[in-house]
């Protein structure tokens, strides 16, 4: 027998309904026991497991199958499913009679983990979820309650059917998903997205400092000015990103500061 | 393991003991509890919907106390100051979800109203919103211990998963995932209703005693959070990658708020 490198090509595969409905719930859950060891290893293990129901062996087969998955494990969870579809895949080949060496799928969920990581880290955290933010928080400042969730929706049901579609995906591609890594369309993707966040964020501080200027509050507009432009520019001025816990704390450190500032001069 | 168990016999009654009469009520506090827990599981364990952004969570809170608007009116200073608080490279993982929860649940049940911080020239108003900013602020932050502790049980749990390597019980697995997940939800809701608990009891009843000087800064607290939650993000777009575009959204809405609308 010849180890593959490539997918065989054995005609269109597609994943039986049962069994990719039970991967797919059980995928959702891939973080729930995340730890700092070694990750998302026992959600993979969980997620994988209808699979090795399905193809119940003996005893020793089922620890083996175990122990592929419950090593270091870590992707960007709402594209991890292209990988456990490409996992399945692997082990339907290999129960299938097909060559496909052991270190072949630790060697499989590590890069292709890594590389799917990688991308949806830039595609969801740093590109889709500033813009949906923005996005809500644009539509809040105008008061519109049904609209935000509307926004929020309809991600949680677009995020949903990537999944559902990326696990057949994944199957079909098999070791061929290298190929779809290779895609430029992720990266034009990717910069298209961070792009409209760009937008929304500046957007949002127009909208903000307009609501600001014309709040008719009784407060003194110079200082208010003041605080604005120093919330603005600190953290870009600090070239520091703190959490926003800390944020608020260093808010109410200007706005007291601020304050005495109004008593001390008489105004 | 006995003195574990003794926690827990006491912690129910202290708990009762701990709870004005009726207010806020049984059911409010489980409602609020199921929410949060419900809020926290999305957070990270299951589905991850961004239904627990802090806007969300401020609103569908409010929703189910009957006043969306105040949910509205606390979660989104807290959104756009926690907007730029991502989890990549991020060693913080504060709760927002649980403060918050507790936070538009106590101003709700306590039969106050909030109002947008521009939409009213009552400064007491926008004070106690900045008031309840700060409650979710410091408590998000003790959040992060939780968090991580149970990070650190998921670990140990996560080894004795071992035991199937050797035994092949495929069950204990699963068991030990579903362990997590409640976990989770429970801290969520529990978190939530104890932090009710004090924000009604002792956070609340705090701000009519404070200095009109604190007063006045908690007033100007909500009107710089957005500030410096757009410069955060801005910081982490890059400011020379991103000054452009930025600038453009600013120019176009400020004109479009200002002269239009």
């Amino acid at each position: 027998m010849r180890a593959v490198t490539r997918q065989p090509d054995r005609g269109v595969r597609k994943l039986g309904f049962a069994l990719k409905v039970r991967l797919f719930m059980r995928s959702l859950s891939l973080q729930a026991s995340w730890n700092h060891e070694r990750m998302q290893n026992l959600g993979l293990l969980v997620a994988m497991l209808p699979w090795a129901r399905r193809h119940r062996g003996d005893l020793n087969r089922d620890r083996t199958f175990c122990r592929r998955y419950y090593e270091y494990f870590n992707t960007n969870p709402y594209l991890a499913n292209f990988v456990i579809g490409g996992l399945v895949r692997l082990e339907d080949d290999r129960a299938a009679g097909l060559d496909v060496p052991l270190g072949m799928t630790a060697t499989f969920r590590d890069s292709l983990g890594r590389a799917f990581a990688s991308l949806g880290d830039q595609l969801f955290w740093l590109g889709l979820r500033p813009a949906v933010v923005m996005a809500i928080c644009l539509l809040g400042l105008f008061w519109q309650m049904a609209a935000l969730i509307s926004v929020i929706a309809l991600f949680a049901v677009g995020q949903l059917v990537v999944r559902w579609r990326s696990l057949d995906q994944g199957y079909r591609l098999g070791l061929d998903l290298v190929d779809l890594l290779q895609d430029k369309r992720w990266h034009r993707g990717i910069a298209a997205v961070e792009r409209t966040g760009m937008i929304l964020t500046g957007m949002t501080a127009g909208t903000y400092l307009a609501l600001v200027t014309d709040s008719g509050l009784p407060v003194n507009h110079n200082l208010l000015w003041f605080g604005v432009a120093v919330g603005l520019g600190l953290p870009v001025a600090l070239r520091r990103r703190l959490p926003g816990e800390v944020l608020i704390l260093v808010a109410l450190g200007l706005a007291l500061l601020l304050t005495f500032a109004v008593l001390l001069s008489g105004s | 393991m006995s003195s574990l168990s003794g926690v827990w016999a006491v912690l129910p009654a202290a708990l009762l003991a701990a709870v004005p009469a009726g207010d806020p009520s049984w059911n409010s506090m489980l409602l609020l509890g199921l929410l949060a827990g419900l809020l926290s599981l999305d957070e990270t364990a299951l589905m991850q919907t961004w239904f627990s952004q802090p806007l969300a969570v401020g609103v569908l809170t409010g929703a189910v106390c009957g006043d969306p608007a105040s949910g509205l009116a606390i979660g989104l200073p807290v959104q756009l100051i926690l907007a730029g608080n991502l989890p990549v490279g991020q060693s913080f993982t504060g709760d927002s979800v649980s403060a918050l929860v507790a936070a538009v649940g106590a101003v709700v049940l306590s039969g106050r109203g909030l109002v947008s911080v521009f939409g009213t020239p009552d400064l007491t108003e926008i004070a106690l919103v900045g008031w309840m900013v700060v409650a979710v602020g410091l408590f998000s932050s003790a959040g992060h211990l939780m968090i991580q502790m149970e990070r650190r049980a998921h670990f140990l749990w996560m080894l004795e998963g071992h035991r199937t390597l050797r035994d092949g019980r495929l069950r204990r697995m699963e068991a030990i995932h579903a362990r997590c997940l409640f976990t989770t939800f429970l801290r969520g809701g529990a978190t939530a209703i104890i932090l009710l608990l004090v924000l009604r009891r002792l956070w609340l009843p705090a701000f009519a005693q404070l200095p009109a000087v604190i007063v006045a800064a908690l007033a100007m607290l909500p009107l710089l959070l957005p500030g410096l939650g757009i410069g955060n993000l801005i910081e982490r777009y890059g400011l020379r990658a991103s000054w452009l575009w930025v600038a453009g959204g600013t120019v176009v809405s400020f004109a479009v708020t200002r002269f239009v609308l």
